[in-house]
């Protein structure tokens, strides 16, 4: 009835994890490190990869985990926008894996660098596929205690210390402040299953429920979780207000775990807020006012990062920093395409709905490959320009190497949104669909923010394309730029296929959104292991 | 003689959850607020404990009367009967939120230990854990 490869992918990478650190006593032999590393990823691959292709063949599913059913155990369940993401960040991560054992490849801490990266996949992957709220909780935990020990992974080196104390003390009170939004949930709903949480709101059945139905005064203490879960969940995806980490932390980390970061970890925040406000807390349930508001304060939040993001871009002078400044910018930007399906906006089943979660999604696909793929290429770049990250100093490193100039011109065109690239399509999705909306002053915004980050990109491909190289570069080899030429022709798939892609993820968001796709989450999630 | 009972127990609970908020109030100051970082993390320490207590009200269960508290949620007996699990079902406290306490203090531990850790190590490299001096020193 249910499928083990949902289930196992998750404990088995933690285990496969954790077991390195062991090995690392045994075996001193780095290369056996890279080999299992990269293997591992590969595994996590097939596996999110064979769950897609569950959930496009048969729809979502769930798996009880210990075989106690929904309400009363842990289960994960997948859909078709959580396994899609799930893939993105299981492939976008092997490459990065990959591209680990150039960066670390006289590093002797080899063991316990690749425990925390996948460490982090793991976090990432749990955080997606996770059908329980309180899951959710504990795999934020182990996602951002990955991230914390990875920002410091230098540890003699003070800017890093300091940014991953920074990160960490400010992550710690963020999920604890999600974990008191859970007391609120479970003290008024009774539940912390996604799927019982989606019927109770909504109300699809209202008799006979495993775990009671409510207690107390639901509507306030769901403002107050929602509230506060907001807040959480906009730290982990560094939105306006909660961003002061992120220009430090994501710099200062090793390079690999940089792309990591800033392509996907931040992608995680945005998806819990998706599955908040259109599945537990959709558009048809109970308490849709609420929901209401808080996706137009998603709204501002959105505009607000998508500009200060293009603007604080525009005044660096260090490429790293630059990249980060970009990643706040465009989740700005996804947000700004989530917020749509507040009713103040648009109607749940409208045009306009479905496109800007479309241009939303599509977005996060094209920002996590074009951003991972910007990252990767500036770890080649600062370490051919001998170690220094100063934009002024980089003196046109990419003329000594063409490979390298095509895919940094790849990258910053996907992120700028330029039409072959994918970036372009995504972008004109969410435009149009504020138009649609009838919000034109929001589309203007969009632009606007493209239009002051074009500064920024400009700078960067100034200082490292078009200016004449003076000084001599270390040579690179060809491992690095292999996986840099495997992101940008993903990034040339993302726009020459664009129709498909936007076809497929309109069905995607369709599927999801509905009413219908609602009611089948919540069946499939809890129903069918009541025999309903 | 119940009457006043449930006052007291009313009372208690009210100076219960406002002590809680407050201390909230309280931590969320020690980690914005305060320069040193031993002491942000001892801030955070009292934060994610008033969460967990916070957790544990959540299941608590108001007295059914002051003759009947209520119980831990064990069943003593190996063969139950039904009357066991009446009495059970009707006091005994919630769980569910004590599984979920634990599993945050064992989260909790990690993530205290990892930022002692990097604080050691800030002391080690700048010779201070005072955060204004960390900047200063940082330039």
């Amino acid at each position: 009835m249910y499928y083990l490869s949902i289930g196992v992918l998750v404990p088995s990478l933690l285990g496969l994890a954790f077991v390195l650190p062991l090995l690392g006593m045994i075996i001193k032999n780095i290369r056996f490190f890279h080999a299992y590393a990269s293997i591992t990823s590969l595994y996590a691959l097939i596996v999110a990869a064979y769950n897609f292709n569950i959930v496009v063949r048969e729809g979502p599913k769930a798996y009880p985990f210990g075989g106690w059913w929904p309400p009363i155990g842990i289960s994960y369940e997948i859909d078709e926008i959580n396994s899609l993401i799930a893939l993105l960040t299981a492939s976008v991560m092997f490459l990065i894996t990959l591209y680990s054992a150039w960066y670390i490849r006289s590093l002797k801490d080899a063991p316990y660098y690749y425990t925390l990266l996948l460490g982090l996949e793991v976090g990432m992957l749990g955080c997606i596929y996770t059908g329980d709220a309180f899951n959710l909780f504990v795999m934020l935990e182990v996602m951002s205690i990955s991230a914390y020990a990875l920002v410091g992974f230098h540890r003699n080196k003070p800017e890093a210390i300091e940014a991953a104390i920074k990160y960490g003390l400010f992550g710690a009170v963020a999920t604890t402040i999600y974990f008191i939004a859970l007391v609120f949930i479970y003290a008024s709903f009774g539940t912390l299953n996604m799927a019982d949480l989606t019927n109770k709101v909504t109300l699809f059945w209202g008799h006979n429920l495993v775990s009671g139905l409510y207690y107390g005064q639901i509507y306030a203490a769901t403002a107050v979780a929602l509230a506060l879960s907001l807040w959480a969940f906009t730290f982990k995806s560094a939105i306006f207000p909660n961003h002061f980490w992120l220009p430090d932390a994501h710099p200062e980390a090793p390079t690999p775990v940089s792309a990591a970061l800033s392509g996907l970890v931040v992608n995680v925040g945005v998806y819990a807020i998706f599955r908040f406000f259109y599945t537990i807390f959709n558009p048809f349930s109970l308490m849709s006012d609420l929901r209401d508001m808080i996706l137009l304060v998603t709204l501002i939040l959105g505009l607000a990062s998508g500009l200060i993001g293009a603007f604080m871009m525009v005044v660096q002078d260090d490429i790293k920093r630059l990249l980060a400044y970009s990643t706040i910018s465009h989740i700005g930007l996804v947000l700004i395409g989530l917020s749509i399906g507040s009713s103040l906006i648009s109607r749940p089943d409208s045009q306009a709905f479905v496109d800007g979660l479309t241009g939303a999604f599509y977005h996060l696909i094209n920002h996590s490959i074009g951003k991972s793929l910007l990252f990767l290429a500036s770890g080649v770049i600062i370490y051919m320009a001998g170690g220094t990250r100063k934009l002024d100093e980089l003196g046109g490193v990419a003329r000594k190497n063409p490979v390298l100039g095509i895919v940094l011109i790849t990258g910053v065109l996907q992120l700028l949104g330029i039409p072959p690239f994918g970036g372009f399509f995504s972008k004109y999705l969410l435009y149009v669909s504020y138009l649609e909306a009838g919000a034109p002053y929001i589309s203007v915004i969009i632009n606007i923010i493209s239009a002051v980050s074009l500064l920024g990109y400009v700078r960067l491909l100034y200082s490292v394309f078009f200016i004449i190289p003076k000084r001599e570069f270390v040579r690179t080899s060809r491992l690095p730029l292999a996986v840099l030429l495997v992101l940008s022709v993903a990034c040339l798939i993302t726009g020459l296929l664009s129709p498909i892609i936007s076809y497929w993820l309109r069905g995607f968001v369709e599927a999801t959104t509905s009413k219908d796709g609602i009611l089948n989450y919540w069946v499939q999630g809890y129903l069918v292991f009541w025999g309903g | 003689m119940v009457r006043r009972m449930n006052e007291l127990n009313t009372f208690l609970f009210n100076i219960l959850l406002f002590s809680l908020f407050f201390n909230v109030g309280i931590s969320l100051y020690g980690i914005f607020a305060r320069p040193s970082l031993i002491k942000k993390i001892i801030a955070l320490t009292i934060f994610s404990d008033t969460a967990n207590v916070l957790a544990i009200i959540v299941g608590y269960r108001g007295w059914p009367s002051p003759e009947q508290p209520p119980i831990p949620p064990v069943i003593t007996s190996t063969e139950p009967t039904s009357e066991d699990l009446i009495r059970f079902i009707n006091r005994a406290v919630d769980p569910l939120p004590q599984a979920l306490v634990l599993t945050a203090i064992v989260i909790g531990l990690a993530v205290t230990l990892f930022l002692i850790f990097l604080t050691l190590q800030v002391y080690r490299l700048y010779g201070t854990t005072d955060v204004r001096r960390v900047a200063r020193l940082r330039g």
